[in-house]
């Protein structure tokens, strides 16, 4: 018996396709109790690969290789730990090796493509975490520096927007509406 | 005898190197260097035990290099 191995064991080499995969992808050994998933390097990451056998280390023996001339494709041997699978179970392990192989992907995918706000959002929570600036780093902020432009005074208040202007000779002018309160 | 090929690419030696002194006591274990792999034999009182360590020294070498990447 062997795995992985150069030399043959007594069972090994009696080797089928899975069913409802194509042709040469994937290949089942029921004498070595394992499936083979041929991996394309081009569509799924390393990161994936890694991830989804990760997964399965509790599950089956995972052996991953690069086989001679493959280009660029991997090969995963999902072995079965004890006893003898049937042709269904290990088309079942090879399938839900597939899934997570995909799902890892995709996930990988996502990461490299949120990174930068991953990353803007964790500087700004460690910052925060800072806690309040102390006296010390009030005492050397700069407050002289010129408030942003409003051009539109959004940043007014309702009462600076609206008051009556003050005239000359109504120095007690207010806005309106404390005017109709008052009478 | 069983021979178990991990391939440079896909496996850290370092990690090779400690499933097989964390595996060496259920086995002979013998540490060869091919171009490509890193090569391990193992040898044991059965077929089925030397599978069942080639099959989890491998799952060792293959875990430590996993969490080798993520730090």
């Amino acid at each position: 018996m062997c795995y992985a191995s150069v030399t043959e064991g007594p069972h090994s080499g009696m080797t089928m396709d899975l069913q409802g995969i194509p042709t040469g992808l994937a290949s089942l050994d029921l004498g070595a109790a394992s499936a083979s998933i041929r991996v394309d390097g081009a569509a799924y990451p390393l990161d994936a690969l890694y991830g989804a056998a990760y997964v399965f280390i509790d599950r089956c023996y995972v052996l991953l290789d690069r086989p001679d001339g493959a280009d660029g494709a991997w090969r995963v041997t999902l072995a079965w730990k004890k006893g003898e699978p049937t042709a269904e179970q290990l088309r079942a392990l090879a399938g839900e090796f597939a899934n997570e192989l995909l799902s890892c992907a995709w996930r990988s995918q996502i990461a490299r493509e949120s990174r930068a706000m991953i990353e803007s959002v964790t500087a700004q929570a460690l910052g925060g975490a800072m806690g309040p600036p102390s006296l010390d780093d009030l005492e050397k902020y700069d407050f002289s520096e010129e408030t942003f432009e409003d051009p539109l005074g959004i940043a007014m208040s309702w009462e600076e927007k609206h008051k009556k202007k003050a005239r000359a000779d109504d120095p007690g002018a207010v806005p309106a509406p404390l005017q109709e309160k008052k009478s | 005898m069983t021979e178990l090929r991990l391939h440079r690419d896909l496996y850290v030696g370092t990690a090779v190197d400690e499933a097989v002194a964390v595996f060496a006591p259920h086995a002979t274990l013998e540490r060869h260097d091919a171009p490509s792999h890193w090569v391990v034999q193992i040898t044991a009182a059965t077929p089925q035990r030397e599978r069942r360590v080639a099959g989890e020294l491998g799952n060792y070498a293959l875990g430590l290099t996993v969490k080798g990447r993520r730090r």
